[in-house]
């Protein structure tokens, strides 16, 4: 019966331009507001805040150059390669220590306790190894996203329900028909979730890489636009950094079906 | 058994529940209930699920308005949660964060009893449901069975006029749900509390009740109320009894129709919402 | 019996990933030695193993860590105080809640720390810096976790609340906050997690404070052994702080 109530009351709100709307607005406009007031006054430092009209124009110009595609373009490269490298290993180690619990036993705890210690630290490494250029912050970028992705595919991996797998051995499947109709179909949640949370330290490890030492990319124009002082260049690469990378996890989320798996 | 001379304790009149559901359209889930509840007495009220008891035992609660008719207890009418009424939930509901002592005493809590006093009585209910020993324990460390006398023992421990509880053994096992029930009807016959319960077990309405009211399905609608003259003190053992089977028999007669009703009705929106997804 | 065997051979387990990290580490001793791995690139484990006394010596490394803690702690006071705050607000109205919800699960998928030059310009080179980008990339998990706590709450405790005849507030402090309460340790844990990743990151990208900038020291020194024993030394750091959560965690919720 609590249920029908709910779905009563589901049911009900739900007009054309909610309350709900309004309020977003609401909080947009205060804060566009209070930023531009602030800008305005002259408190703070100059530039720290600059005008919106700034901002604005600075996004526009970012946009309207090669340069920043160039360099977007090296960075998405650097954390594609990133992810390819981390990410496959992640998965095969994940597997190898999902499924045998022997191996789990031995090595998973440092994995474990591995897993949230800062990684850019390894960078003076990662230099080392790979030199400055891209090799390094594709090092770094797959360094960090293996973690994730490893400790989620080996959770993920024991946390099948064991009736599944009973279900496939009693229709004598053999391992490669266990594997694909019964193991990944059942781990997709897991697997895309740890790619979703590798992607996005890889994003960062990789960014921060390039704003220590690098001479393009992402986290070098945003290092120059701090070194040139300009504030309005920076603000605009932020948001816009903000904005594709927000884009890209809630697409990797979109196309996993995170959303659809609820049912199970 | 049932005092049927004194003044009724608890009084529901005419009570009417309408749901609007997007699938289904308006539903109705309580149909003109009326009953009454005698002070000492035990009454079940049973029926096939989706016939409005767990809806029944909100609105007698005070938990769900919006609905027509009136309950009142003692001749107060009430218009929400009654300090008079006592609610055990089907659910799992103990805290989790509380011990089994710091639980029971949670009622005592909020009238602003003294800590030590509030222990001591807390203990006595405890004692009441049988699990001294288990005072310092958490929900966790203990059984489904154990926790669900852990709430029974909280409520009870607010003293309430009429105990009002739904279906508090569903999730139990039979022998664990007819040890509790004999546990239950002890303290009922010791505390001569007044005693409300919604079930769906037909065992467990006959092996407790004084009278028990029969509900349709969809829409609840009171079909009968039979009164049980067997004799107490009552234990589990009862149900091996000529006398049970019989009672148990009349009363599935009554509930087969309309639990098979309830059926159909399932298989029906199955394959509705199973035509609209096609 | 099998079960016993089985224990048994699971118990060794730990001892053979112990014992094959050792053997790795002198594996790699050897290749240094006889000249297959270079020793400017990676310095032999022996060396490493050597400097930690020096670093903890002559880098002032209590004080370094001090320094750290200090931002952490603070960070994470900001971190309990705001995020639960946030939380139990967007809880409270649900308009806000509907509002702001994706908005903050969306703050919790960006990459914050990238906002560390333009904190550099804000608060200049100081520990607020550190601080304030640590609490700014923490804060989003430790908000939802607040709201998730608050919201899972199961219905049937809140009736039991109802009840009783509970007033708001103590519907909240009783029933819903000590319900929602393991799930809030949960996102306070992940926000100092957080929070240290991010603040020894920026000590080491600005080169100031604590533990972070002590490597980026030694490695502008040249000093390969001492850089690679203060990263071992911070990831131990990092591991025991985690650690140590965990058993917090486990022991301010004795009842599961």
């Amino acid at each position: 019966m609590a249920e029908t109530v709910r779905v009563k009351k589901a049911a009900v709100a739900a007009p054309a331009i909610g309350p709900v709307t309004l309020l977003r607005i609401a909080i947009v406009v205060t804060l566009l507001a209070g930023w531009e007031l602030l800008a305005a006054s002259g408190w703070l430092y100059r530039d720290v805040v600059p005008s919106l009209v700034a901002i604005g124009s600075a996004v526009a110009d970012l946009l309207m150059h090669g340069e920043y595609y160039f360099n977007l373009g090296v960075t998405a490269g650097e954390i594609g390669v990133a992810l390819l490298i981390g990410g496959t290993a992640g998965v095969l180690v994940g597997l190898a220590l999902g499924a045998n619990r022997f191996l789990s036993k031995a090595f998973e705890s440092y994995l474990y306790y591995l897993g949230p210690t800062p990684k850019i630290i390894f960078f003076p490494i990662m230099i080392m190894w790979f030199g400055v250029g891209p090799g390094s912050k594709v090092a770094m970028g797959a360094v960090s996203c293996f973690f994730p992705i490893v400790l989620s595919v080996a959770a993920g991996m024991r946390q099948i329900d064991k009736v599944l797998i009973r279900v496939g051995n009693s229709f004598r499947a053999n391992t490669w028909q266990m594997v694909q109709k019964i193991y990944l179909p059942a781990m997709r949640h897991p697997i895309i979730n740890g790619i979703r949370l590798g992607l996005g330290v890889g994003l960062i490890g990789t960014l921060l890489a390039e704003t220590k030492l690098s001479n393009k990319g992402i986290g070098f124009l945003i290092i120059q636009a701090y070194s040139l002082f300009d504030m309005p260049r920076m603000y605009a690469m932020l948001i816009v950094l903000f904005v594709l990378a927000i884009g890209v996890n809630a697409l990797v989320g979109r196309l996993g079906g995170l959303d659809s798996i609820k049912r199970a | 058994m049932a005092t049927n001379t004194s003044q009724p304790i608890l009084v529901v009149e005419h009570i009417n529940v309408r749901f609007e559901t997007p699938d289904d359209g308006p539903v109705i889930a309580v149909d003109d209930v009326s009953l009454d509840v005698a002070p000492g007495e035990f009454l079940s009220v049973i029926g096939p699920s989706g016939c409005g008891k767990s809806t029944l035992f909100n609105v007698m609660g005070g938990l769900l308005g919006g609905y027509e008719g009136r309950v009142s207890v003692a001749g107060e009418t009430i218009s929400g949660p009654h300090a008079s009424i006592g609610m055990v939930f089907q659910e799992e509901s103990t805290f989790p964060w509380r011990s089994v002592t710091d639980n029971v005493a949670f009622p005592l809590e909020l009238i602003g009893m003294p800590k030590d006093k509030r222990i001591e009585r807390a203990r006595h209910f405890i004692k009441l449901v049988g699990l001294d020993g288990f005072e310092n324990r958490y929900p966790g460390e203990l059984s489904g069975g154990m926790r669900q006398r852990v709430s029974l023992a909280r409520t009870l421990a607010s003293e309430p006029k009429i105990l009002l509880m739904d279906e508090p053994f569903a999730a139990l096992d039979e022998q664990t749900r007819l040890l509790l029930g004999d546990k239950v009807l002890q303290i009922q016959q010791d505390l001569k509390q007044t005693t409300l319960l919604i079930t769906h077990n037909i065992t467990e309405a006959v092996q407790m009740s004084d009278r028990i009211l029969v509900m349709t399905y969809r829409p609840g609608k009171v079909k009968r109320i039979v009164n049980i003259d067997l004799p107490r003190p009552r234990t589990s053992e009862i149900v091996g009894s000529e006398a049970f089977g019989r009672y148990v028999a009349q009363i599935w007669a009554d509930l087969r129709e309309e639990a098979s009703r309830g059926m159909k009705d399932d298989e029906t929106r199955t394959m509705r919402v199973d035509e609209a997804r096609s | 019996m099998t079960a016993m065997a089985l224990n048994r051979r699971y118990s060794l387990a730990p001892l053979v990933g112990l014992l094959s990290l050792v053997i790795f580490f002198v594996l790699i001793e050897l290749l240094i030695r006889i000249g297959v791995v270079n020793r400017f690139i990676v310095p032999p484990p022996s060396e490493i193993i050597a400097s930690f006394s020096r670093v903890i010596l002559e880098e002032d490394i209590l004080h370094r860590f001090v320094l750290t803690a200090t931002e952490c702690l603070t960070a994470g006071v900001m971190l309990t105080i705001f995020g639960v705050a946030g939380g139990v607000l967007m809880h409270r109205f649900r308009l806000l809640q509907q509002a702001c919800e994706t908005w903050v699960a969306a703050m919790a998928s960006a990459p914050t720390v990238l906002m560390y030059p333009l904190f550099l310009v804000i608060f200049g080179r100081s520990a607020w810096t550190i601080i304030m980008m640590g609490f700014v990339a923490a804060l989003p998990p430790v908000i939802l976790k607040t709201l998730e706590g608050l919201s899972s709450t199961r219905r049937v405790l809140i009736n039991v609340g109802r009840s009783f005849n509970l007033t708001p507030s103590q519907q909240f402090w009783k029933i819903l906050f000590p319900a929602a309460m393991p799930t809030i340790f949960v996102g306070i844990r992940l926000g100092l997690i957080f929070a240290l990743i991010n603040i020894v990151g920026v000590e080491f990208l600005i080169n100031f404070g604590g533990l972070g900038a002590l490597i980026n020291e030694l490695a502008e020194r040249y000093d390969l052994a001492g850089t690679y024993a203060s990263i071992c030394f911070v990831i131990l750091v990092s591991v025991l702080f985690f650690m140590s959560l965990e058993k917090a965690e486990r022991w301010l919720r004795p009842f599961e």
